[in-house]
């Protein structure tokens, strides 16, 4: 008892307070210890002392209005004195008044009173109230130990102690004004506590259930009140945890609730509790939809109503209720699209903005693709509509859509069909026609054949004009080559079963002695099989395997009609293309615009080819990579570079589909070797050479040694014109085929002819178009003694080491690389390349006119800057002193002209007097 | 000797186009260094018992000299008259062949001797193969190292070959450069006792 009276002493003792003794100094004796131990709910008031909030208060008071610190003062005595009543009630319930017994035989004490004052207390105080129910809750379940006891004191110590300094901070802000406004900052401060309680109910909640989602469900509903709140942040919060918790705790399985007959049945513990457990999530995570779905609308709300939905899509794809959420999902597509057109206007939010169009094309994505996988009878007519209908929105934005698409493409290949409709429809709208045509035509066909096929309509509707990403798209289909081994594995095992029950039909005609009731049971076994499997399969997500394999090989055919398409149109463009040369030409994207993206997708897929297509390809490739010019030359519309793609497509397609038979594609060998010679440098493309010298020239195993030779002079010859990295790339070319094509050392050798290999050819003639032609083995490579001194030193040291190869045929040469990665090294360092050390040298190797002007060119390379300056000083200097001395010559000159004049003047003077002199004398 | 009359020149010229193609022009056109004038002359086709020579100008104005009798052979044969009026070419026609041929047919090391013995290519022996080739083409038979063999008629286009079986036919054998060793019959005879 004595500890009991030290506490109320304690209690009523504020106006003298006691010395501040720290928490940790205050020794504890066991016994109080064990005490407090047995009688938790004596102690709990303790846990809502304040010692320190009631110090401050009471110093600051002293400085206060009177009125105000009355009432404070009044109002804490009301309060101590409810909490001496409790403790007193506690004590006198005990004590004085008897228990009642019920018929049960249980002993009721009057402590109603107790908990109903207990929540007002709480409000009076703006305490907190999760502590009082959490304390409760403790109270009824478990006994907390020392340690925690005290641990958990501190920290309500600690939080109360920050709550008063907020408080006490925000007051003495305004202590003067008049008291209405003391009232309503108080207010204020309710509201915010509220608010803060609130969030750190939310909080423990959350985490409570996350620990132990199972013990704790009921919470769950508690949390979903939150969502409720008539404060809009309060409300968002709750969202987002009840988004958290749902996210964690939803299990890896779809939950179905018990029907009437199983309910009645009788079930373990266990089982109970698990059903107890699911039907609340299930009907929580209902009512959180709900929530979702209604607030959805509402503006504010609107971005977290979409994450929400669209987390909760990506997280759990298979739980109940996604059928709802899907279409929330699209809509929200919709509607953020409509806010981001808005948003547009105001820059500042447009990131934010896009970022939720983003994750809601994403989400939409999954939700297909998941579609796919699980209902791939309804969404097969489902889906494309849903994806019409989000690129029908997203229309303006067409084209980050369709890079989204091209992100998105690495699903499974059942939803890729789904990207080719939307990414026809935005085609299809940018152009203007043929939207509803779309329309309709989806509807009939499963989207996987529907969106190949869409893409080659709109091809043929608008004769190849169209934009290139409209046929980029196909080329990240992936097809699923294994398909077709898959089945025929199947159709091993179906023999083997086969010959199993043949051996088993005749172990049962060996003995055929069975009762009949033994054949019926097999009989209704293996009914049930049956129908399991049935059921399995109708249940399960994969695809029947024929079907897939139907579907794929139409949409491939689909897709190679759609290039072929193409090819021909350019084909037949190329050769009508002469007549009416100057009418047609121009347009933003070339004449050809769909040409590359095809090139590049019938390399990707060349492995996937019919034979039967193979000469028809190889035969339209032939003309385009000739630029069309069999009917005349002039004005061929391909440019370099796109008929060097062809007969790099050429080349692929040939490689791919032929191990066994090693052709030989002279015709396009023919092209690439007069299509060296038309390169440009700064025009056409580099990669797209440097691609064909690799593919073409490096990667063949054996040559035709004159072909070998007429190209090693051809690019030899090309590369002193080309830039550094085109150059580096032939030379690296030549060196391989010198390496491979030993014959073609003697060009090596400083001597003309060739002897007996040159064959038929006897000099070299340069502007032969057919490499075999040419007679390139009797040329002599003096190219490289040039090269040797090109002002870049990679490809100096290159050339030389190049012409030391020597003709004896055992010398082993280290694999070098590609001439693509010399390319691409040497484009790169084009950039960074400083020639400082060489513009002396330029400047002395050109005329002196065009010095300058390559200095001056070269300037923004070379970064000698102030020497550059002195130079030009000097240059300046020196033409102005030549200046100046000529004017000075004209000055001398003109003064010794004056001079000259003046003499001769005299000299005449002289005469003249003289005459009349000699005349005087005369006359004298 | 004698120049060809139109229907001879024909003839002759089909059998080339079907080995050359296009490149018959360049036959056709050839300038000859041989001989001492300072111009370059041509080549030409000339008949001289039954047999079509390709020589250079300078070199038939020289052979007039001889009798028709007398005049064993000049230039570079390319083929003969049979009785009935076919052309065929003989072996020496792959010099003129080889370097512009349209199709050709590389054979693996292993399986060139089976072509020198007088046996036609097969699938199997293919090394590499020009692509575009039709059936009826004339193509010239190159060793892997690019050594001409011989030629001989296709019996398959390029596209079929790939379906074929490894044994069947590609090309039929109509001369090759092994034949001087199996036709132990002089100079003259060389080449033409097969078709005979």
């Amino acid at each position: 008892m004595g500890k009991k009276q030290k506490q109320k002493e304690k209690v009523i003792l504020p106006p003298e307070l006691p010395p501040e003794v720290p928490e940790d100094e205050v020794s504890v004796s066991d016994e109080d210890v064990d005490f407090l131990a047995e009688n938790r709910a004596y102690a709990a008031f303790v846990s809502r002392l304040d010692t320190q909030s009631i110090d401050k208060q009471v110093t600051r008071v002293a400085n206060a209005k009177e009125d105000d610190l009355e009432a404070l003062y009044e109002r804490r005595l009301r309060k101590k004195a409810l909490e001496k009543d409790e403790d007193k009630g506690l004590e006198v319930d005990r004590v004085d008044a008897l228990p009642v017994k019920s018929l049960d035989g249980k002993l009721y004490y009057r402590t109603v009173p107790k908990a109903e004052k207990k929540p007002e207390n709480g409000h009076k105080e703006g305490d907190t109230e999760e502590d009082e129910d959490g304390n409760d809750g403790n109270k009824g379940i478990v006994k907390l130990t020392k340690a925690e006891r005290r641990a958990k004191l501190k920290k309500k110590r600690k939080e109360e102690k920050q709550q008063a300094k907020e408080q006490t901070e925000t007051e003495e802000e305004k202590q003067d004004p008049q008291a209405k406004i003391l009232a309503e900052v108080k207010e204020d401060l309710t509201v915010e506590e509220i608010a803060e309680v609130k969030r750190q109910k939310m909080a423990e909640l959350g985490t409570a259930l996350l620990n132990d989602p199972e013990s704790n469900i009921k919470s769950l509903k508690e949390l979903l009140k939150f969502c409720k709140d008539e404060d809009k942040t309060i409300t968002q919060a709750a969202l987002l945890s009840c988004l958290v918790v749902f996210k964690d705790i939803i299990p890896g399985y779809r939950i179905r609730l018990p029907t009437e007959k199983e309910r009645e049945m009788k079930v373990s513990k266990f089982v109970k509790k698990m059903r107890f457990f699911e039907s609340t999530l299930l009907s929580s995570y209902k009512a959180y939809l709900q929530r979702l779905l209604t607030l959805q609308h509402n503006s504010g709300f609107h971005r977290v109503v979409v994450r929400c939905l669209c987390t909760l899509l990506d997280a759990h794809p298979h739980f109940n209720f996604r059928e709802n959420l899907l279409p929330a999902v699209v809509r929200n597509l919709n509607s953020s699209d409509e806010v981001t057109r808005l948003a547009f206007s105001r820059p500042e939010n447009t990131l934010a903005f896009s970022q939720t169009l983003c994750s809601s094309l994403s989400m939409a994505i999954s939700a297909t693709n998941l579609h796919f996988r699980l209902q791939p009878q309804i969404s097969r007519y489902e889906s494309p509509f849903l994806f019409l209908l989000c690129c029908e929105f997203f229309f303006p934005s067409s084209s980050s859509v369709v890079s989204a698409l091209f992100v998105a493409f690495r699903l499974p290949f059942g939803c890729c069909s789904c990207f080719f409709s939307s990414s026809f429809s935005c085609s299809a709208m940018s152009v203007g026609h043929g939207g509803v045509f779309g329309h309709l035509s989806l509807s009939l066909l499963p989207p996987l054949l529907s969106g190949a096929w869409l893409i080659a309509n709109v091809v043929k509707i608008h004769e190849c004009e169209l934009h290139p990403d409209t046929i980029e798209v196909f080329l990240s289909l992936a097809f699923d080559e294994d398909l077709g081994r898959s089945e025929n594995k199947d159709d091993d095992n179906k023999g083997k079963h086969k010959k199993n029950k043949k051996r088993k039909n005749s172990n049962e005609q060996i003995q055929p002695v069975i009762s009949d009731k033994k054949r019926s049971k097999q009989e209704l076994v293996s009914k049930t099989r049956e129908e399991v499997n049935a059921d399995y399969k109708a249940a399960s997500s994969a695809q029947d395997v024929v079907e897939r394999r139907r579907l794929q090989s139409e949409t491939l055919s689909f897709v190679f009609n759609t290039y072929f398409r193409v090819l021909k149109h350019a084909t037949q463009l190329a050769a009508s293309r002469p007549k009416q040369n100057s009418t047609s030409s121009g347009g933003a994207l070339g004449s050809h615009p769909l040409l590359s993206p095809c090139l590049k997708g019938v390399g990707m897929f060349a492995h996937l080819i019919d034979l039967d297509f193979m000469a028809d390809l190889m035969k339209h490739l032939k003309i385009l990579a000739s630029g069309g010019s069999n009917v005349g030359n002039s004005g061929s519309p391909l440019t370099v570079s796109e008929r060097i793609e062809c007969c790099i497509v050429a080349f692929k397609v040939m490689r791919k589909n032929l191990d066994a038979l090693n052709v030989d594609l002279q015709d396009f060998f023919i092209q690439l070797y007069n299509l060296i010679i038309e390169y440009r440098p700064g025009r056409d493309h580099g990669e797209v050479l440097a691609e064909a010298l690799k593919i073409i020239l490096c990667d063949d195993r054996q040559h035709d040694m004159q072909r070998a030779a007429a190209f090693i002079k051809r690019l030899a010859t090309s590369s002193l014109c080309f830039g550094s990295a085109e150059a580096m790339a032939a030379l690296v070319t030549v060196k391989n085929l010198l390496q491979k094509n030993v014959k073609c050392r003697y060009m090596l050798e400083n001597d003309v002819g060739g002897g007996s290999l040159s064959g038929s050819v006897v000099k070299y003639q340069p502007y032969s178009s057919d490499p075999h032609l040419s007679g390139a083995l009797a040329a002599v490579l003096w190219e490289l003694n040039l090269l040797a001194k090109h002002y870049h030193p990679a490809i100096s040291t290159m050339a030389s080491s190049i012409s030391k190869m020597t003709a004896t045929p055992n010398q082993v040469y280290l694999p070098t690389i590609s001439p693509q990665q010399a390319f691409k090294e040497f484009a790169l360092e084009r950039e960074s390349f400083n020639i400082k050390n060489d513009t002396k040298k330029l400047s002395h190797k050109r005329k002196r006119g065009n010095s300058t002007l390559a200095v001056a060119t070269k300037l923004p390379l070379g970064l000698d800057e102030d020497g550059l300056r002195k130079k030009l000083a000097d240059h300046f200097t020196v033409v102005r002193d030549i200046v100046e001395n000529e004017k000075l010559r004209r000055e001398l000159d003109l003064t010794t002209m004056s001079l000259q004049l003046h003499e001769d003047y005299k000299k005449q003077r002289r005469t003249g007097l003289g005459m009349s002199k000699q005349k005087q004398r005369k006359h004298s | 000797m004698r120049t060809l009359d139109e229907q001879e020149t024909t003839v002759v010229f089909e059998k080339l186009y079907k080995f050359v193609g296009n490149n018959l022009k360049n036959i056709v056109e050839n300038p000859s260094h041989e001989g001492p004038d300072p111009n370059p002359g041509r080549y030409c086709f000339r008949l001289q018992k039954n047999r079509v020579y390709y020589v250079s100008e300078s070199l038939v104005k020289r052979a007039t000299n001889v009798s028709r009798e007398k005049l064993v052979s000049l230039g570079i044969q390319v083929g003969k008259f049979t009785h009935h009026g076919n052309f065929h070419l003989t072996v020496h026609a792959l010099s003129l062949l080889a370097p512009n041929a349209k199709h050709k047919v590389w054979l693996k090391p292993t399986s060139e001797m089976s072509f020198l013995y007088g046996n036609p290519v097969l699938k199997a022996h293919l090394g590499r193969i020009t692509e575009d080739i039709n059936s009826g083409d004339g193509i010239v038979v190159y060793s892997m190292s690019d050594v001409p063999l011989g030629f001989g008629i296709a019996t398959k286009s390029t596209k079929d070959c790939r379906k074929s079986d490894p044994n069947s036919m590609v090309v039929i054998h109509q001369a090759d450069i092994g034949e001087g060793f199996m036709i132990d019959d002089g100079f003259v005879e060389f080449g033409t006792s097969v078709y005979v």
